[in-house]
């Protein structure tokens, strides 16, 4: 079934508002883009282990609450233990779909590049597909689950913020 | 090759800085090391489960492949044809009949024997395909756990791994019967060298969540063992109380059988990490890349008698706990490269805790000491032929 225009773009809206949340550093804010559902979850995983059956991710959070803690672990646990550095998210739809009662599977292509602080030198930090279920209400629509599946099997560092 | 002219402290608790950092060690290190008689994890039977599964990996540059033959055997090949050296598989993993080489089409089985070749008629006086399997480098395994060397001179396996053996035992399960879950793959900017220099001194100062989740630690100890200087920890497995800070405490509940012993950490020189910690069993698969860059496949698994339940389980704490991105891990990665970028700058690391005699090399530590470093220090600096100062 085709979309409406409305929903593509209430649907590309909260694609950016993710975006801007992360490159903002704004975790309270990344939360605020999914559902607040017991099953709402953010999994980053490698395509490599996905093509393999592999379920193992670099974040698996299946519930709210796991979202809750990844934004604990950010702003509190992590606090002043690494190299911060910024990330530039360029996101893309390049599908979008009704599934069963009433939400939308959407893929996007997405590239981050990152500049480590204390070089100063920018890079790419990962690039892959985003494997979204949105959940439309209300004029608005937010993210009830996104698989970040990377292309990027072999990260060039380690990760504080989701991708 | 000789080793480039360093000098060490008289003091074994210092190690110059320089040996992190120049390209000119790091290819004697290939040599002697790498290349030379020392045993390498390079993968878990359990990784290539089925007849035709396969695993490409890199050990210092040198390309393998790991395959069960259709036999059910698992054996290490180089990852290069044996008529021009062509890299014959490209993918991390997968599954396949037989190895075809696409430069000329020379076809092996997936035990590593040449089966077919184009214009044959036409080859060498005296061709024959026997001849012409797949080269394997020395091959043995422990528990499933495959080690190759490059070395003829390299001892066997339980030698190297002396009394090391039942804490690595131990942490793959008991019995090895593992289930893989999974890989975690990242490049760290540092040397192999302090990718593996990590301490039990650190772990409550730099890791907030073990005082946020008000996480003690159990009671524990380190010890070293064979002249190369593995480090064994083992302790008791502290289980926190979470402190209300996680909203899910799944993620350090332990649902295992034995909490006495129930944390396991061993270092195998030169570069093999492997811990098992609440139910989290994490075999690190590391290799240089060059003397500025480690690599290291975190590959996480499960036992093959779990039921679905604690599979699951394992899985969700094995993907947030202890990777590049874990929990109470992901600031050691950031150590990686800050201890590196540091390196450059002139003088010497210098180990403190735990050590008592400035000249005496221990084999019993505390769990939270860091002098555990110092054996398979001066085992490196003795095969590197870095000559101490006079006293």
């Amino acid at each position: 079934m085709t979309l409406d225009s409305q929903t593509l773009t209430q649907i590309d809206q909260i694609l950016l508002d993710q975006s801007a949340a992360l490159d903002g550093k704004d975790m309270k804010r990344w939360l605020e883009t999914f559902v607040e559902d017991e099953n709402a979850g953010y999994f980053c995983l490698s395509q490599e282990n996905a093509e393999q059956g592999l379920a193992l991710g670099f974040m698996y959070d299946d519930c709210h609450a796991r979202l809750r803690d990844r934004v604990t672990f950010v702003t509190q646990i992590w606090a002043g233990t690494f190299q911060d550095y910024r990330t530039r998210h360029f996101v893309q739809r390049v599908e979008a779909e009704k599934i069963g009662n009433g939400d939308v599977a959407v893929k996007s292509n997405f590239s981050v590049f990152m500049t480590p602080e204390d070089t100063g030198v920018s890079e790419i930090l990962a690039t892959g597909v985003y494997e979204d279920v949105i959940r439309l209400g209300n004029g608005s629509a937010r993210i009830l689950t996104r698989r970040a599946l990377l292309d990027t099997s072999v990260l060039p560092r380690y990760l504080v913020y989701p991708i | 090759m000789e080793s480039p002219s360093i000098q060490w402290s008289e003091h074994i608790n210092e190690v110059p800085k320089e040996v992190f950092v120049r390209e000119d060690v790091y290819q004697v290190e290939l040599e002697r090391i790498f290349y030379g008689p020392q045993w390498h994890p390079i993968a878990h039977e359990s990784e290539v489960p089925n007849p035709g599964d396969y695993k490409t990996a890199n050990l210092a540059g040198v390309p393998l492949l790991i395959a069960r033959g259709q036999d059910g055997v698992v054996r290490v090949f180089y990852n290069s044809c044996s008529h021009r050296g062509n890299q014959v598989e490209t993918a991390p993993m997968g599954n396949k009949k037989e190895f075809e080489c696409p430069y000329h089409r020379w076809l092996f089985s997936t035990e590593g024997k040449l089966i077919g070749c184009s214009n044959e008629r036409e080859f060498s006086p005296g061709f024959d395909r026997k001849d012409y399997p797949l080269a394997q480098p020395r091959t043995e395994s422990f528990y499933g756990l495959i080690f190759i060397t490059m070395s003829p001179e390299t001892e066997a396996l339980d030698e190297f791994l002396g009394d090391l053996k039942n804490t690595l035992r131990e942490l793959m399960a008991g019995d090895g019967r593992l289930k893989l879950l999974g890989y975690q793959k990242v490049r760290y900017d540092t040397n192999w060298k302090g990718y593996v220099d990590n301490d039990g001194y650190h772990a409550p100062l730099l890791h907030q969540a073990f005082k946020m989740l008000n996480w003690q630690g159990g009671k524990g100890r380190q010890y070293v063992t064979t002249k190369r200087g593995h480090v064994g920890f083992e302790s008791e497995l502290s289980v926190a109380t979470g402190n209300g800070a996680l909203e899910d405490p799944s993620l350090i509940e332990f649902k295992g059988q034995d909490p006495s012993v129930g944390s396991r950490v061993i270092s195998i020189f030169p570069t093999f990490v492997a811990t098992k910690h609440l139910d989290v069993i994490n075999l690190r698969f590391a290799t240089p890349i060059n003397h500025n860059v480690t690599e290291v496949h975190y590959a996480y698994f499960a036992h093959v008698d779990d039921d679905a339940e604690m599979v699951r389980h394992r899985l969700r704490q094995s993907s947030n706990l202890l990777g590049p991105c874990g929990l109470i891990s992901m600031e050691d990665a950031s150590i990686f490269h800050r201890v590196h970028i540091g390196n450059h700058a002139p003088g010497a690391a210098i180990f403190q805790k735990g050590v008592k005699s400035l000249s005496a090399v221990g084999s019993e530590f505390l769990q939270n000491d860091e002098a555990a470093n110092i054996p398979r220090w001066e085992y490196y600096r003795d095969i590197m032929d870095f000559e101490r100062s006079a006293a």
